[in-house]
């Protein structure tokens, strides 16, 4: 310290004593280790360690200083620059230059990204192995009831109620062998699979080459996937996809992960940006990749099933190669399924060329075929 | 440097200090801050922004002064979040219930996550009131947020009902309930506005919105054949459009017309709603009172109208200045793709344009609207006040003790904003 400034030991201030709002105008004296307040009577209304005062928030003009550790709040305001200067220089938490403000900021924001990292992993990582641990200890019964709820949503999505015919096929006169058929079908792969749970498999009125399993093993084929079909064992091994889906309990597990990014994205980080947009891509690129992982793992596991059952497992690539297209439009990090090539390349990787038994005769077959037919 | 403080003691003005650059610095680096944390920075954002506020604005010659921490926050936060995942939990598993619980959860966890809602801007503001000291002794709020929850919710039930009709009454009974509530010291506040007066100035903002609308709802009632109507919605085909079409062959027009109408009501909306924010705040301040001191308010509209053009004015800068910047981003997404169009490398990119750019975007926006129209709102309601019987501030006493910020978590985790 310089003399200069070690010369200014008192200048005035203006004082608050936190038990009252009356205004004291006060003669500040600067002592070897704090300084005293004397109102103009000469009665010493504080005095403060130069290491207990607290700088306060306050306009630029005015130096406020607060007594800390204590819960009273007196307050001291100093409007002479050169003697805030001087107190400045005394006590340690003073610090006008905002050096000190500056150091902390700097050790927030560092934590503040590292804890951000962390999140971030937490979604990428953490997330689908949280799901994947929970999705198989879910009890039946409550999976069953997701599937329930989950099934009248696709219904009102998927029944478009054409031409008035039933939303499901198998029920009319001539559609019962082919549902014998379905049945026959699903009752060998289901014996193969050994589930938890029984399978209910239905043929739906829809034109696309499409199948779908629901928490609970209901499983939708569209009649569209018949349609396309050239043998039985192209239509098994869809199912047998679709089968795999049940097994890792798929349906379940994306319920999970759904409400485990919901609550890191929209509550813990909350939308920072407003609008949700940001919290929606997130979800939706994190959601994707999650997809893209159970659908590979649902091909390895139809392609063991058909080999298990004696089926053709090549045939579910045969029948990805008619559904799937050559190109895919869109951005590869929103689709829900990999590649087509790459499927296709992972299930012939595992299936062998060993003897197959037909899943259909001939006539059971044609009667598939017509199972929509009314 | 040194100005006199007692300049605005003796004429019970209020002066507003800060400097509006040092406001745009902290704004800015505070929405960089918040890119990078994801969010997680807003509590020191927060709580930076109230300090600023709060310590330049100079009441009787004194400044406020915000005593909050951005720990604080957070742990309100950390906490509001602990306890909404059970209830959010329950709602989940409610949800998958097949019958009547089930169908209805929705609605009741509406209703539940309003009745919070409204319970935690009660104690948000309790947490405000506590940090704010002035003069050395802080302002508290007694009442209990839960009857505050119980009484707004009917209120916003009839504003709802009313079409907007009874907001009015709304504000002047909730801020009734506040003001009765709320201290400086052992001052008790109070407030003195009065629901019809807002009523009769607004009312002709109101109806200015609501012309448009009612206009096509009479012509709709005109034109519309009701047999013909119900005739066609009975058939359970796709042929209802074309069946209507035929039973009320003006319908269209009406339709045309009634879309035109809308655009005009929600452009009269955004148009006038800078009027109904200098209304209401200026009817509202003018309310204010805490034992014998009296707020009058001189806010002019031409000055709220001001704030918003200079905001829509950088919007469109910031909007021009993000386009041009976009070009030379999607020429690297380009290039990167080197001709290749499913090349992931290029996908991956162009998504992160796309999304930087609506990142930057919004969060330039909602920074730009804070530095214009939510500093210049803060800064003319001040500046308008005129306050009187100030003398009882030489003998106002300390009480009330500092709040949990519970509220104001509970307030982030929902999302239902406020100062």
């Amino acid at each position: 310290m310089t003399d200069g400034v070690q010369a200014v030991i008192s200048g005035p201030g203006v004082f608050f004593d936190g038990r009252t709002s009356a205004r004291h105008d006060v003669r500040v004296t600067l002592n070897a280790t704090g300084l005293q307040v004397e109102d103009a009577a000469g009665r010493v209304l504080a005095d403060w360690l130069y290491d207990e005062l607290d700088e306060l928030s306050a306009p630029a003009h005015v130096l406020r200083l607060g007594h800390r550790h204590n819960g009273d709040l007196a307050r001291l305001e100093i409007f002479d620059e050169p003697f805030a200067h001087a107190i400045d220089l005394r006590a340690e938490y003073v610090d006008r230059t905002g050096a000190i403000h500056r150091r902390q900021r700097g050790s927030i924001i560092g934590w503040t990204v590292l804890a951000t990292l962390a999140l971030v992993a937490v979604s990428y990582w953490g997330v689908p192995a949280i799901a994947e641990r929970l999705g198989p200890v879910v009890p039946i019964a409550i999976e069953r009831r997701m599937g329930e709820a989950t099934n009248m949503q696709v219904r009102a999505q998927l029944d478009t109620k054409n031409a008035g015919a039933a939303f499901e096929c198998g029920n009319g006169a001539g559609e019962k062998i082919g549902l014998a058929a379905l049945n026959k079908m699903v009752k060998r792969l289901e014996g193969s699979a050994a589930l938890r749970l029984p399978l209910r498999a239905t043929v739906i009125r829809r034109d696309e080459a499409n199948a779908l399993a629901l928490p609970g093993g209901q499983i939708y084929v569209f009649h569209g996937l018949i349609a396309k079909a050239d043998n039985p064992d192209e239509v098994a091994g869809v199912i047998a996809h679709e089968i795999g889906h049940v097994a890792h309990r798929d349906g379940t597990k994306a319920v999970l992960q759904g409400a485990g990014l919901s609550f890191l994205f929209g509550m813990l980080l909350g939308d920072f940006v407003g609008g949700g947009a940001v919290v929606l891509a997130a979800k939706t690129v994190l959601q994707s990749s999650y997809s893209r992982e159970a659908e590979s793992a649902a091909d390895r596991y139809a392609a063991e099933l058909m080999k298990k059952a004696q089926g053709n497992a090549r045939a579910l690539a045969t029948m990805l190669g008619k559904i799937g297209g050559a190109t895919e439009p869109g951005m590869k990090i929103l689709l829900d399924h990999p590649e087509t090539k790459t499927r296709i390349a992972a299930i012939n990787r595992i299936a062998a060329d060993a003897p197959t038994v037909p899943f259909l005769s001939a006539a059971e077959w044609a009667a598939l075929k017509r199972i929509c037919a009314g | 440097m040194t100005i006199d403080a007692n300049e605005t003691a003796m004429t019970g003005g209020v002066r507003f200090l800060g400097a509006r650059k040092a406001y745009w610095r902290l704004l800015a680096r505070g929405a960089v801050l918040l890119m990078v944390t994801l969010g997680i920075y807003r509590f020191w954002l927060t709580t930076d922004v109230r300090r600023f506020l709060w310590s330049n604005t100079e009441i009787a010659g004194e400044s406020l002064d915000y005593n909050g921490t951005p720990i604080e926050l957070l742990l309100g936060f950390l906490v509001a979040v602990a306890i909404l995942i059970p209830v959010y939990a329950g709602f989940f598993l409610a949800a998958l219930d097949l019958g009547t619980l089930g169908e209805m959860s929705g609605l009741i966890g509406f209703a539940l996550v309003a009745f919070i809602g409204q319970y935690a801007v009660y104690r948000a503001r309790r947490y405000r009131l506590t940090r704010t000291v002035y003069r050395g002794l802080r302002f508290h709020l007694e009442g209990s947020a839960l009857v505050y929850a119980l009484r707004a919710l009917p209120w916003w039930v009839l504003t709802a009902v009313t079409l907007g009709l009874a907001y009015p009454f709304q504000l002047a009974s909730l801020e009734r309930y506040k003001m009765h509530h709320t201290f400086y010291g052992d001052l008790g506040g109070r407030f003195a506005g009065a629901g019809w007066r807002l009523f009769l100035r607004g009312l002709p903002l109101w109806l200015l919105i609501v012309a448009p609308i009612a206009v096509t709802v009479g012509a709709f009632l005109e034109v519309v054949d009701w047999q013909a109507l119900a005739d066609a919605m009975n058939a359970s085909d796709d042929e209802v459009m074309k069946r209507l079409e035929q039973g009320n062959p003006e319908l269209a027009a009406v339709a045309v017309f009634g879309v035109l109408m809308a655009v005009a009501s929600i452009a009269l909306t955004l148009l006038l709603y800078p009027a109904f924010q200098a209304i209401v705040l200026r009817w509202w301040t003018s309310g204010l009172r805490f034992g014998p001191i009296e707020m009058l308010s001189h806010l002019r509209m031409r000055h709220v109208y001001g704030a918003y053009i200079r905001f829509a004015l950088l919007a469109l800068a910031l909007a021009v200045v993000l386009a041009i910047a976009s070009l030379p981003a999607f020429f690297v997404v380009g290039l990167i793709a080197g001709g290749n169009e499913n090349s992931a490398a290029a996908e991956i990119a162009a998504a992160l344009v796309l999304l930087g750019g609506y990142v930057i975007g919004a969060l330039g926006l909602s920074t730009l609207y804070r530095a214009t129209v939510g500093l210049a709102l803060w800064r003319l309601s001040m500046e308008s006040l005129q306050l009187s019987g100030l003398s009882v501030l030489d003998r106002v006493e300390a009480r009330g003790q500092p709040s949990s910020a519970l509220g104001e978590g509970l307030v982030d985790a929902l999302h239902v904003g406020g100062y």
